[in-house]
């Protein structure tokens, strides 16, 4: 049990809204909307929280009031008319059946957003200013566009109370067009909206008081806002908290949502969105500072991984509801978990950001470790006992076998893990090891946690072979292998490290090292930035546009904001072509993949990252004696269907099935090992 | 004279001495305090008492009931047909001194069945010493007897042997009856006077509809003091019950605190105040040593005081006690020793404010919370919000009034608690809650001696209870139950409550739930001490757990002689070391049965049991259960719902 468990379950009434208990998830944009709505994918991703005991779970990130603050762009919900209502009922309904309570966040996004939308109107702002982040350019918004926009807040917050949600915010924070006429790095109106913060307050005021008028005194309004914009020419504290008191003071907000930092491009964005370089709640003083000059409830959110840390933000006071929204997203069953005295089997969040990430380049949210969010259609959070007990065995202890092995022990099979290392953890333990990813250890840490409690044996020390598998007299054989680096292609590749040898320690490079990158993900940003902090004099050489390519819009700026820091060159657009020895010393031959000019770089060491080849020959042996010779069938996979070698008495058959997962298929990422895993295993 | 003939008068010379003697107890009674008794009933029920009531734990032990019977009825037989030999005429026939050696004969067997238990190495929990020597003052009696009335009905062929064993049977016979006041014959006449003058008259009801007479008798908070200081602050009839010790050591078998090593022996305790009201010291004992025994003067004085390391009896040995009854329970002689520890306990706390350490800060927060945690009483209801959980008003009614206590105040006890709102749900009841009127039940501050607070507590709550209408109170903690059902009454608050057990048991048989078979799991059901020994409530969980279709296996202790958890009378409070801890103990035995769940119906046990760590089967509510059961009985059916197709726009 945590501490000061006893503040988080003790409900909050606002306005005559009772909500169970002090932990939220904040409204956000999974990408799961469809035209527009809040449909069957986006409803049954927010019951899973209710299910899962959350005390209020808020929804719809960045709704838009307005036709010309568009929702397609992460695909996400349009309140500008009425034909949303019925799916707002059917939504409140879902959530209400399990207790939690449900609202939204209504916004016009002003110059963040694009013009290119499914509506191509222009973006509007106070000012014809650029935003950064979505690199629009704003029309200045006329009077009676104003007047519109307020009458659009008003009729999208009657939509709310009449589809049955329990209250809505409107975002003022992360650069919408709220704030935008608050800060006047946006707003350089000579109108009553700008000038004077009091004059900038005034379009915000317009929109509430109007919102109010709409639905009344008695429905929950809240307000997200920052508390402090950390930013040249931004926000200070006193312009945010002055706004709070004032806001507050009128009447027109219920509750405020207090952030820190916002987003107005790439850093910024990061800032706002801490992954898991920053410390666990970091902004909560934010709020906190907030809290003291305000008379109504505080909401927060920001990286607050772990219940403690969110109890503690309560007991002490700094908050009064608080906000665990990415946390929900690894486990949807957080309070249950803990009122069930299971606090044990939560999987904490790790602040990957891969959630995040996804959506900023047109993705859907999903958690890099727990498959099932956001597949709640298809996917179980909670895994069903099979009708027979079979026997399994795993081969490989990373992530996709320990998912495997977890949700086969979870069917109730009596499961052998086998690996050969002495440790359970994979590749996710090698990536740990570079600065600021150590945070990656708690993927495996939950999953050895979970198989443990769940019985299954597990052999370290021990490489899987046909006579120890055919001892098990298996039924199921889970081929988990994974893969192992390699040098590449260009010539000489053997005179090159991995970035493997270098988090491993089997090398320890020192002087002038080149990191060579083909895959654009964490590997070869972190390794430079790690050999960089050994003091060697690091560049990280790319054949794509960009150095990290593939890293989404919270990772990437933290990479680039560490690499520059320690004077890491970066030098996209070149491929290795030969790497070879003069003296002491290596030679690495690069050719622009736009010029196809040729350059030479003299290093002390030339560090590869080409991603990995599966190890697979323990597969093949087996292959041919298995049931089903070692396939998957793919349709049945993504059909979230049993497999065909299972079902129609095959499963009964003498002999077993044969299955590969993750890297061992070929190279990914983790969550495709995981979901791999969790799809093929839960039907086994 | 023949030899035989002055047997009667060695009756008559023992009855006088055994009266002589008895009377300096009497006169050590007397010092006692007052106590209302009524004579004419108590030796009315006194047949019953002894032949149904003493016989039945008696016999509970096969060997002493054996052992008993002829011995104690050979002794009556032989001295009463004795007493009649004062006639001339029995004097001299043949035919009477059969009949009187038949009956010295069943006496003898008895003693070799005493014998048996003591030689060559009695039994672990008897006592030894002057315990030891009983079994040759009765066979002295017994053979002298025996062999001088047989020589008288064979004609008296060997005077000088009949003389021999006169003697004999004279001088086991007047040891006896010496020992009435201080040796183990003392049980029988103090027994038979306790059996009448038992301070819980209604003890021997034996109707279930009044309840079984556990509850603990309240004290008038203006009395000169509070509680027993000295053997004399206890009811003459308490001091009796002292005496009545047979020192069998059934209670310390029984003790869940004298197995963890805990100093406390009950049999201990209850010789240590019967030594101490007559002025005696803690040596000699014949029985256990308390474990780990904490040094004290041992000096005792009907006038002295009695709890201190200076007096007769350790703090700590009281404050080892769990209130669980088993002693009572065990008692073939009737003793209550759970009042007699809480009496005891209520001069430390009123009076000398002596509580352990960790007991301060519960009694403290009884005192400004109306709890023991130190919450607020308006935080009761936190846990079921997102439930339907109506609070009555003054004036508003309901069929079922659901009293919380303090397990609303507990994540694991909340557990429980929204398992059985949601059965309430699900099979329609009209409940509902006090909300902040409830106060907590005084359990905890009653045991730990504060009968000041305790009274408060019920009096507010009596009000409270009053402002409401209801016909029934539930509950999923047996404390509560206990107080509310037991204890209230004194002070005017007169329920019918009913345990969370009972009430789901009622709705399953009703069809109002329909758990589905939660089959293949093992279970072991832990009977909580104020559900079974104190409510007498064993059936209707096993009957609930049974309708689940779960395997249920019995503890070797269960039921109404079930094994505490460790966590009643505000022992975990109270927090004695000892060796081990009662609930290790009390899992160990639950581990025995192989169950994978230990089945519970406290929240007190809950808490106790889970907190043992290692390996150890999994610990459920009766309602988690039970709710587990409807729960799979109503996903069993739409099961395929949740896969909707994809939301037509409207």
């Amino acid at each position: 049990m945590i501490a000061n468990a006893e503040a988080l379950l003790k409900p909050l009434t606002i306005k005559g809204l009772t909500i169970r208990n002090r932990v939220m998830s904040t409204s956000h944009a999974p990408s799961y909307g469809k035209d527009g709505k809040p449909q069957q994918r986006y409803q049954l991703y927010h019951e899973e929280k209710a299910k899962g005991g959350i005390g209020l779970t808020m929804f719809g990130g960045s709704s838009s009031v307005a036709l010309d603050s568009p929702a397609s762009p992460w695909n996400q919900i349009s309140v500008a008319d009425d034909s949303v209502l019925p799916f707002f009922q059917e939504f409140s309904e879902r959530v209400h059946r399990h207790g939690a309570k449900l609202m939204i966040q209504l916004t016009h996004m002003g110059r963040r957003t694009k013009w290119d939308a499914e509506h191509w109107l222009p973006v509007k702002s106070a000012s014809a200013t650029r935003e950064p982040a979505s690199r629009s350019v704003a029309k200045e918004l006329e009077q009676e566009e104003i007047d519109r926009i307020v009458a659009d807040f008003a009729a999208a917050a009657r939509r709310c109370k009449e589809g049955g949600l329990d209250g809505c915010e409107i975002s003022a924070a992360h650069g919408h067009l709220v704030d935008q006429f608050w800060s006047s790095l946006s707003n350089q109106r000579s109108d009553k909206y700008g000038g004077s913060l009091e004059n900038r307050m005034r379009f915000g005021i317009e929109v509430l008081t109007a919102m109010r008028e709409a639905v009344g005194d008695d429905y929950v309004i809240g307000m997200r806002m920052s508390g402090d914009e950390m930013l040249k020419g931004g926000l200070t504290a006193e312009d945010l908290i002055a706004i709070a008191t004032e806001y507050a003071g009128r009447g027109l907000v219920d509750f405020l949502n207090i952030i820190g930092g916002q987003a107005r491009d790439h850093i910024a964005h990061a800032v706002s969105l801490p992954n898991m370089a920053f410390p666990v709640a970091p902004y909560l003083p934010v709020a906190s500072a907030v809290k003291r000059e305000v008379d109504i409830p505080i909401f927060h959110a920001q990286r607050v991984t772990d219940l403690a840390t969110g109890a503690r933000a309560v007991a002490e006071g700094h908050v009064d509801m608080i906000a665990m929204t990415r946390a929900h997203i690894a486990d949807p069953h957080l309070i249950k978990k803990l009122t069930e005295g299971r606090a044990d089997d939560i999987r904490q969040c790790v602040g990957y950001g891969y959630c995040i990430d996804r959506i900023y380049i047109g993705k859907d949210a999903l958690c890099i470790q727990n498959a099932a969010t956001g597949r709640e259609a298809t996917m179980p959070h909670v895994i069903e006992k099979a009708a027979t007990k079979k026997t399994a065995v795993v081969v490989g202890g990373g992530v996709g076998g320990l998912e495997a092995a977890r949700v086969l022990a979870e069917r109730g099979h009596q499961v052998t893990l086998f690996e050969k290392t002495d440790k359970l953890g994979g590749q996710v333990l090698t990536a740990a090891k570079a600065t600021w990813r150590e945070a990656l250890t708690g993927i495996p840490r939950w999953l050895v946690s979970q198989v443990q409690k769940l019985g299954v044996d597990i052999r370290l020390n021990t490489e899987a072979d046909d006579a120890a598998i055919a001892a098990l007299s298996p039924d199921i054989v889970i081929m988990a292998t994974g893969g192992l680096p390699h040098k590449g292609h260009a010539k000489g590749a053997e005179h090159a490290v991995t970035t493997w040898d270098v988090l491993e320690g089997r090398v320890e490079p020192a002087g002038t090292v080149l990191v060579y990158d083909e895959i654009g993900d964490h590997n070869a940003t972190s390794t430079a930035e790690h050999l960089a902090k050994q003091g060697c004099l690091v560049e990280i050489v790319t054949h794509d546009r960009l150095v990290g390519e593939d890293l989404g819009s919270t990772n990437q700026p933290v990479h680039y904001r560490e690499l520059y820091k320690l004077g890491v060159m970066m030098s996209p657009n070149l491929e290795l072509i030969e790497i070879y020895p003069e003296g002491n010393r290596m030679i690495a031959a690069l050719r622009n993949t736009m010029t196809d000019a040729e350059e030479e770089r003299v290093v002390d060491h030339v560090v590869v990252d080409y991603g990995t080849l599966p190890v697979d020959h323990l597969h093949f042996s087996l292959k041919d004696r298995a049931k089903n010779k070692g396939l998957i069938d793919d349709a049945a996979l993504v059909a979230g269907r049993p497999q065909p070698a299972e079902i129609n008495g095959a499963g009964e058959a003498p002999g077993y099935t044969l299955y590969r997962v993750g890297d061992a298929l070929a190279g990914r990422n983790i969550h495709a090992a995981i979901y791999d895993a969790l799809r093929l295993c839960k039907d086994l | 004279m023949t030899p035989a003939a002055f047997l009667p008068y060695l009756i008559l010379a023992m009855v006088v001495l055994a009266g002589l003697r008895l009377g300096q107890r009497v006169m050590l009674w007397r010092g006692g305090r007052a106590a209302h008794v009524d004579w004419m009933a108590g030796l009315k029920a006194l047949p019953k008492r002894y032949l149904v009531d003493v016989h039945q734990v008696v016999d509970r032990d096969k060997s002493a009931s054996r052992m008993h019977v002829p011995v104690a009825g050979g002794l009556v037989l032989a001295s009463g047909l004795l007493v009649l030999g004062l006639v001339p005429a029995l004097a001299a026939s043949r035919l009477y001194w059969t009949l009187v050696t038949l009956a010295f004969l069943v006496m003898v067997a008895g003693v070799v069945l005493v014998a048996r238990r003591r030689y060559p190495q009695p039994m672990a929990r008897l006592s030894v010493g002057r315990w030891q020597r009983f079994p040759i003052y009765l066979a002295a009696f017994g053979l002298g007897g025996l062999v001088t009335a047989g020589l008288a009905a064979i004609g008296n062929p060997l005077p000088a042997l009949s003389f021999v064993t006169l003697v004999i049977a004279a001088g086991g016979g007047l040891k006896l009856a010496f020992d009435a006041a201080s040796g183990p014959i003392r049980h029988a006449l103090a027994g038979a006077t306790h059996l009448v003058a038992h301070p819980r008259p209604n003890r021997f009801d034996h109707d279930e509809a009044k309840g079984r007479s556990t509850g603990l008798q309240s004290i008038d908070l203006n009395a000169e003091t509070l509680g027993a200081k000295t053997p004399s602050d206890f009811a003459w009839n308490r001091l009796l019950a002292f005496d009545a010790c047979v020192q069998c050591g059934r209670c310390e078998a029984a003790c869940p605190a004298f197995a963890a090593g805990q100093p406390l022996s009950p049999k201990h305790l209850i010789a240590d105040l019967a030594a101490a009201s007559s002025g005696g010291h803690h040596r000699p004992y014949g029985g256990h040593a308390y474990p780990n025994e904490r040094p004290v003067a041992g000096e005792g004085g009907l006038h002295a005081k009695v709890i201190s390391p200076d007096g007769m009896i350790h703090p700590d040995t009281i404050w080892s006690c769990t209130t669980c009854r088993a002693c009572v329970e065990e008692c073939p002689m009737m003793i209550e020793h759970v009042d007699a520890i809480v009496e005891l306990r209520r001069f430390q706390t009123l009076e000398l404010g002596a509580v352990p350490l960790k007991a301060e800060e519960p009694l403290s927060h009884y005192r400004g919370c109306d709890e023991p945690n130190g919450r607020a009483l308006a935080e009761r209801t936190d846990f079921a919000a997102g439930l339907r959980l109506p609070v009555l008003k003054p004036g508003e009614r309901a069929d079922v009034l659901l009293w919380l206590g303090q397990a609303a105040y507990d994540l694991r006890g909340q557990r429980t608690l929204r398992a059985l709102i949601q059965c309430l749900q699900a099979a329609g009841v009209d409940y509902a809650v006090l909300g902040e009127d409830e106060r907590d039940c005084g359990d905890l501050a009653r045991r730990l001696g504060d009968e000041a607070t305790f009274q408060r507590l019920a009096r507010e709550n009596i009000a409270a209870l009053g402002s409401v209408t209801f016909n029934r109170i539930l509950t999923a903690d047996p404390h509560a139950l206990h107080v509310l059902r037991n204890e209230y009454p004194a002070f005017g608050g007169t329920y019918d409550v009913v345990h969370h057990t009972a009430f789901l048991a009622e709705m399953v048989a009703a069809g109002q739930l329909t758990p589905q078979a939660l089959s293949g799991r093992a279970i072991t059901y832990h009977d909580p001490c104020y559900l079974g020994r104190y409510n007498g409530e064993t059936e209707a969980p096993r009957a609930l757990l049974d309708a689940l279709g779960l395997e249920r296996r019995e503890m070797a202790r269960s039921g109404k002689r079930s094994m505490c958890c460790g966590g009643g009378g505000g022992a975990p409070s109270a927090d004695i070391p000892g060796d081990t801890r009662i609930p290790d103990i009390r899992m160990g035995q639950a581990k025995e049965t192989g169950a994978t769940t230990v089945a519970v119906a406290c929240p007190q046990c809950t808490a106790m049991l889970e907190g043992v760590t290692g390996e150890r089967p999994e610990v459920k509510d009766v309602a988690e259960l039970l709710w587990e059961a409807v729960q799979a009985s109503a996903t069993a059916a739409p099961r395929d719902s949740r896969k909707a197709k994809e939301l037509e726009p409207a």
